[in-house]
């Protein structure tokens, strides 16, 4: 490894939508993994085809990361508004590439010691090439001057991501990549360039969380989903219509949310695995189908991939607010999952665990995503295909009715789920409905069949908690202070706590990966603690409440809220968590 | 043979119009051969949403509005189904009415029975969408005008629960165009409420049997489209074959690019994992 390399590198490419910022990002993807360093990448986008600010950030380090850095490092701006939203982020001795296609930068809103590499990558463009578009190679070139990136590696990284372009675009942009390096080595001292690392490269998939859900949930058996385009979960429905025709599978875009649930219950019934992916309001309109799905006992996975609420709220932003929704929506009572994955690896692991798990309790099964968490790209080791098992539940096949004497759809047993036989099967012949009934599918509002059909339902998951995923926990068993979130927190959480522990603060974390119901792991964890720090994203605590109502004691919990739409950075929590402690400190001191 | 429900007798009113639905139905299975395993039978919610009680198959009651996705959603899954889906028109046409409109454009091969009474029975008497105009200040909805003027309908009749030989007739047909691979049929029936709005005396006089009009032709769609606008001018209806047309359903074009029925795929990922490699490959940095 050579001496002084970068171990850590945020680098942020920001303009208008449109502009070009993720081509740039990708490249440097491409280098930063040919370096051997791990990838964390996020975009932040108005809610608009074109134009509007949009960022691309990406955060490459040797050592696996779950989130963005505290600062940026280097900032690649095609216009002034990209400098001025980014300036408190800038870290000290940081580098801002400047596009001054449209005059000078005005650096007012930057700390003295950012240093400002100022050239017309758009003017340039028109002017060597006659296509704006190619201040992104352009800007490429600089990036990679700086870096001290050689002409060979550079061009290897661009051909790579161009690779399917017609080949004189390639050779445009080839161009561009050049030019950028001529203006850069005019521009910005030798002496002042960084250095990569050089790190052994391993086998890495860059995914996102969407991505990964979709890839779980076929290879978990899943052939049927229906969703309805909305940001930020359009991707699973979008991956699962490109592999779809591969596995013979059916990912349909249905006319709104209403439909695609039900023609996911509709496929479900007939055995198919089947699942939906919609976000907040997409969420609320399917509450009467989830609800439904609890009553009829089918099995139906959905994902929420949340965005900030409420209404239509910030639908770029990231937030945890709908976990009331997901948890206690939808009328009556009935049984449910919810599943909160952390990152990709764990949004594949628990797509193939939700679709089981929706087949084993004939019941529905939430996924609970957020913006981060679904749309974010980060490098992980690749999947173990080989661990996948496929859990059947409790299907009849023609030759098992055959034997039976009857067959009762809503029979009731030990553990509350009745053995079930799918359409097309002779014997089976059955009702479902939403309505209360008796064993048979026979509408029935006595009081005793009433009872007697809750507590079935309920008993599925009761008698079944062994099934849930357990969480993930880390840190200092031993220790007094816990750290708790889910999701997008995990990331963000992992790295506060080694810089805590390194401060000499003595911290454990946990991350729930079952949510609902609220497992003893999850309550053995707080009870184990003087004091846990829930860290969500939303106003009300919901998570934090949801502890406390199933049992944990309020003077252990103490809750830690953003609701702004952006994440946490690890500093920042730090920061939240030594305030807390001061606080505490200072009140047991009085 | 393993003993499973036994149909209930049906909830409705003595002359409830849907009685002849049922029997209709009943006899249409039998004149098709239906085997009961074979048959869903999906239902939305009112009167009209309990008919799968009544017959011997694979029953499901849907939410209110919501029989046409979960319908389409089995069919696609099991194309072998005949997938039945029925209800009312406070379903159909009131809070389910925009995935008729997307069926039609869909053309899933579903049978679709609309039973039109023209007014919420279960729940004691509101105006539906088809309730008359004098009653409600609003024009009344025509599903079937709705349906001809949707590109890629390819089957549109409506029968009368008063006239069961024809309705048996309408329903065997519809059956047969979505086992051919044409996709969704759609059949509304004039099937009053004798307790709420016993339309039996005043939509006597006004149905027109096009079956029975020898220049009518229901292949053409405009011809259709004219004869059943020009009767609505007059305060009349038809009945009968009104449109049809041979489509192709997604279930059809599926099987016919030669991939099996969603419901007989061997899922063990174990089967596919080379698919699955070079899908995460393609993931790789």
């Amino acid at each position: 490894m050579t001496a002084n390399a970068l171990t850590d590198l945020n680098v942020m490419v920001a303009g208008q939508g449109g502009d070009g910022s993720l081509t740039v990002i990708s490249v440097l993807a491409e280098l930063l993994a040919r370096r051997g360093y791990h990838l964390y990448m996020s975009r932040n986008v108005a809610s608009r085809i074109k134009g509007g600010h949009a960022e691309a950030t990406m955060r490459g380090s040797l050592l696996q990361r779950g989130c963005l850095g505290d600062h940026i490092d280097l900032l690649v701006a095609f216009e002034q508004e990209a400098v001025d939203m980014a300036a408190t982020r800038m870290a000290a001795e940081s580098i801002i590439i400047f596009d001054a296609s449209d005059g000078a930068l005005c650096r007012d809103a930057l700390a003295p010691n950012v240093r400002v590499v100022e050239i017309p990558f758009g003017r340039f463009a028109v002017r060597d090439l006659r296509r704006d578009l190619f201040k992104n190679s352009l800007s490429f070139g600089v990036l990679s001057h700086i870096l001290s990136i050689d002409e060979g590696e550079a061009t290897n990284c661009l051909h790579h991501i161009f690779r399917r372009l017609p080949q004189d675009a390639i050779a445009a942009n080839t161009k561009a990549l050049n030019r950028g390096r001529q203006y850069a080595s005019e521009l910005y001292a030798q002496q002042d360039r960084w250095t990569l690392a050089d790190a052994e490269r391993s086998e890495q998939l860059l995914i996102s969380g969407n991505e990964a859900i979709a890839f779980g949930f076929l290879l978990a058996g899943g052939r049927f989903f229906a969703g309805y385009p909305i940001t930020p979960a359009t991707e699973v429905l979008e991956s699962l219509q490109k592999h779809s025709v591969r596995f013979e599978a059916v990912a349909i875009q249905a006319e709104d949310e209403l439909a695609a649930a039900n023609m996911a219950l509709g496929a479900a019934m007939t055995g198919v695995r089947s699942m939906t992916a919609t976000s907040g309001p997409g969420f609320a309109l399917m509450q009467e189908t989830i609800s439904h799905a609890g009553s009829a006992e089918i099995p139906l996975v959905v994902v929420n991939c949340q965005r900030a609420g409420p209404s239509t709220g910030m639908p770029t932003k990231p937030e945890q607010s709908d976990i009331d929704m997901m948890v206690f929506g939808a009328n009556g009572d009935f049984p449910r999952v919810v599943l909160a994955p952390g990152e990709p690896r764990d949004c594949f692991e628990l797509s193939v665990q939700a679709t089981n798990l929706a087949q084993q309790l004939q019941c529905p099964v939430i996924l609970a995503l957020d913006q981060a968490v679904g749309q974010n790209s980060s490098t992980i080791e690749p999947f173990d295909l080989d661990a996948v098992q496929l859990q059947p539940g409790k299907r009849l096949d023609a030759s098992e009715l055959r034997n039976m004497s009857e067959y009762r759809r809503y029979q009731v047993t030990a553990d509350g789920v009745s053995p079930w036989a799918v359409p097309g099967t002779p014997g089976g012949e059955s009702l479902v409905t939403g309505n209360e009934r008796n064993e048979w599918g026979q509408v029935s509002s006595n009081p005793q069949n009433r009872r007697t059909m809750v507590d079935k339902r309920q008993r599925k998951l009761d008698s079944n908690l062994q099934l849930l995923p357990r969480g993930k926990s880390w840190g200092d068993a031993d220790a007094s202070i816990g750290l708790l979130g889910i999701g997008m927190q995990q990331g963000v959480i992992e790295e506060a706590q080694q810089r805590l522990t390194a401060a000499g603060l003595r911290i454990k974390c946990l991350q729930p990966r079952t949510i609902w119901p609220v497992i003893d792991e999850t309550l053995d964890f707080i009870r184990s603690s003087k004091r846990v720090y829930v860290i969500e994203h939303n106003q009300a605590g919901q998570l934090a409440r949801l502890l406390l109502a199933a049992g944990a004691s309020k003077a252990c919990i103490g809750s830690i809220r953003k609701y702004d739409g952006e994440p946490f950075s690890p500093g920042e929590l730090c920061s939240e968590i030594q305030q807390a402690e001061a606080d505490r400190q200072g009140e047991s001191g009085q | 043979m393993t003993k499973t429900y036994q149909p209930n007798e049906p909830i409705w009113c003595a002359g409830c119009g849907h009685y002849g639905v049922r029997n209709a139905l009943l006899a249409a299975f039998r004149q098709m051969q239906v085997e009961s395993h074979q048959a869903m039978v999906l239902a939305g919610i009112g009167c009209a949403g309990t008919l799968q009680n009544n017959v011997s198959a694979y029953g499901y009651h849907a939410l209110h509005g919501r029989v046409l996705p979960a319908a389409t959603g089995a069919k696609l899954a099991n194309p072998r189904l005949d997938v039945i889906a029925v209800g009312g028109d406070g379903d159909g046409y009131a809070i389910g009415c925009g995935h008729l409109i997307h069926s039609f454009k869909r053309n899933p091969g579903v049978v679709y029975i609309l039973m039109n009474n023209g007014t919420y029975g279960l729940t004691k008497g509101q105006h539906s969408p088809t309730a008359d105009a004098e009653e409600t200040d609003e024009q009344a909805f025509d599903g079937v005008q709705l349906g001809l003027s949707i590109p890629g309908s390819g089957f549109i009749a409506r029968g009368s629960s008063a006239s069961p030989v024809q309705l048996q007739a309408l329903m065997v047909a519809a059956m047969e165009h979505t086992r051919a691979g044409k996709g969704f049929a759609f059949l509304e029936v004039l099937s009053p409420c004798v307790t709420y709005n016993d339309t039996y005396p005043a939509w006597a006089g006004r149905m027109v049997n096009v079956d029975a009009l020898a220049e009518y032709d229901c292949g053409d769609r405009i011809g259709a489209f004219t004869a059943v606008n020009s009767l609505l001018v007059e305060n009349r209806f038809a009945t009968g074959l009104i449109f049809k047309q041979d489509g192709k359903s997604p279930e059809r074009r599926r099987l016919d690019s030669g991939q099996a029925p969603l419901c007989d795929l061997d899922i063990s990922p174990d089967r596919q994992l080379s698919g699955f490699r070079e899908i995460m490959a393609g993931y790789g940095v």
